[in-house]
């Protein structure tokens, strides 16, 4: 699904964001990243969505050698996957079900075949009830959800998320984490990129961290201080 | 399987030329709901439009009813011919049937020396003055109608008529015609600069409306590319937003061109009356409304085109 092979990334300053990294998420996999800011967690999900291109080694995306993709092909390289931000980076001008709608108007759905998985996205993050509301009447957690929703509704391989948990509460934290589960139970590889430590604690799933842009560990199991 | 079940399965798997044109329909709908909640902005840009368009669009028009005018003028064009004394009426006449049986003359008249003398008297009061004369002094002449079109060919069967023996002067009344159709040709070229300008100014104008459009959703282009949202996907919703900006200033450019004539209607056709012309100026035909507001679609669409190409792909996710 996701592989890393001895991947850095330097910027034009020389700075190194990401330095030899290497490894492998599998199907229905799901992991964390973690590390401190400007550890590398950012750049890391970057290069996995083909918003940047790596320096050197190889990074495979579900089959797609992304040292080799063409520009053309890159939009619907990026239909199959699905990416939740830390700010939600909802669209204020459109209700709940049109935010989620998104990635199904980009791929040509009709209205009512979109409207159904909408619909169904938003009863799994449990925000049926909420689909003609606008984002800036809903909670931060609310609007985090319906980011996962729209994050899921295309029913991607693979769901990047980039500090999902920043802005919300432990109780909120931990029901974002259980509707990431119910994605992994059904083959979908997850790779979350967050610093909070007591959570990826709580999750023990497997634990990829970071440190000035290098792999320093990558545990089965949480446990990390 | 039943129609039923296969018109079923048509709806639910459509092909991609039906994803297509809905989300064609889709984006113009969007587009023309988006200048919609904008009312004084597209306003604007719409009278700027059809402003810019309605200076060379005029000015084709006046040139086109000119030229229209020249060609009723040259129609009536005539070329005298004054015979040399030594003509007979009876060799004045053979003269008018030989130039009868052309196919470049219609019709041909000829007025002998004593006619035109008693013309003159009649008609200038100089009754007392032609009565002194020993001698006629005026010359026997052929009044022809040319069956051509155009002062070229009009001067080439003045030229060939000049050959003639019995021919003294040949006399085309042409002048004023040749200054009127220098005249047209000048606004007929002031027209098409002026279109150039308007062309490249349009451009300019709704170039930088869309790029402003562009900008105001600049976060939400960021979003739908990294959601996978193609180059066309992003930047259709702004070519209708240019072709639509530039159908309207196009039909209102129209609309203001049919009025400015309906204005000038009457006066102009009451100066043709008085120079004994049929010619009266029409209201904006069709076709004129329909090349305006294709025009005006086409630069849009164009300029349009260009800055979303530009501005879209400068947005980097």
């Amino acid at each position: 699904m996701i592989s890393f092979d001895k991947v850095s990334k330097q910027y034009i300053s020389g700075q190194y964001a990401l330095a030899g990294v290497s490894f492998e998420i599998a199907k229905g996999q799901m992991a964390f990243v973690t590390g401190h800011s400007g550890a590398g967690k950012s750049t890391l999900l970057k290069l996995i969505l083909a918003t940047e291109k790596c320096s050197s080694g190889n990074v495979v995306v579900n089959g797609t050698d992304l040292n080799h993709i063409p520009r053309r092909e890159i939009p619907s390289f990026r239909r199959r996957i699905g990416m939740v931000f830390q700010d939600h980076q909802l669209l204020n001008d459109r209700s709940v079900a049109d935010n989620v709608a998104l990635p199904l108007d980009i791929s040509g759905f009709s209205r009512r075949d979109a409207l159904r998985r909408v619909r169904a996205a938003l009863d799994k993050v449990g925000l049926l009830s909420k689909e003609k509301q606008f984002p800036a009447a809903l909670s931060g957690g609310e609007q985090q959800r319906v980011g996962i929703a729209r994050a899921v509704v295309n029913r991607p391989s693979i769901i990047l998320a980039d500090e999902p948990t920043g802005n919300l509460d432990p109780e909120l934290s931990m029901e974002t984490m259980e509707v990431f589960e119910q994605f992994k139970n059904v083959g979908v590889s997850l790779l979350i990129a967050s610093h909070d430590i007591s959570l990826i604690n709580r999750m023990e799933y497997r634990t990829l961290i970071l440190k000035g842009g290098t792999l320093i560990d990558d545990t089965g199991l949480g446990e990390l201080s | 399987m039943s129609d039923k079940a296969s018109s079923k399965r048509r709806h639910e798997n459509p092909s991609n030329f039906i994803k297509l044109l809905r989300s064609h329909r889709k984006d113009a709908l969007k587009s023309l709901t988006r200048m919609f909640f904008s009312p004084l902005s597209s306003t604007m840009t719409v009278i700027v439009i059809a402003a810019a368009l309605l200076l060379p669009s005029l000015l084709f028009a006046f040139n086109t009813n000119i030229t229209a005018l020249l060609g009723e003028f040259q129609n009536n064009a005539r070329i005298v011919l004054y015979l040399t004394r030594d003509t007979s009426d009876t060799q004045a006449l053979q003269v008018s049937n030989n130039l009868l049986t052309s196919s470049v003359i219609d019709s041909v008249d000829f007025i002998s020396n004593e006619e035109a003398l008693l013309s003159f008297s009649d008609a200038a009061g100089f009754s007392q003055i032609v009565a002194d004369f020993d001698a006629n002094p005026l010359p026997a002449s052929i009044v022809i109608t040319p069956n051509l079109a155009g002062l070229a060919g009009l001067d080439q069967l003045a030229a060939s008529l000049d050959q003639m023996p019995e021919v003294e002067l040949v006399q085309v009344d042409s002048l004023w015609l040749r200054r009127l159709a220098a005249i047209s040709e000048l606004i007929g070229l002031a027209a098409r600069v002026l279109g150039l300008i308007v062309l490249l100014s349009l451009c300019f104008i709704i170039g930088n409306t869309v790029r402003s459009h562009i900008e105001n959703r600049r976060d939400e282009i960021k979003i739908i590319k990294l959601f996978g949202g193609t180059h066309s996907y992003i930047a259709r919703p702004f070519l209708y937003t240019g072709l639509f900006y530039g159908l309207l200033g196009g039909l209102l450019a129209s609309l203001l061109q049919a009025l400015i004539f309906l204005s000038f209607r009457d006066p102009l056709n009451e100066i043709f009356s008085l120079y004994d012309s049929s010619f009266t100026l029409p209201l904006l035909a069709p076709a004129m409304l329909i090349t305006l507001a294709f025009s005006g679609a086409s630069i849009g669409w164009l300029a349009a085109i260009i800055s979303a190409y530009r501005y879209v792909n400068a947005i980097i996710t």
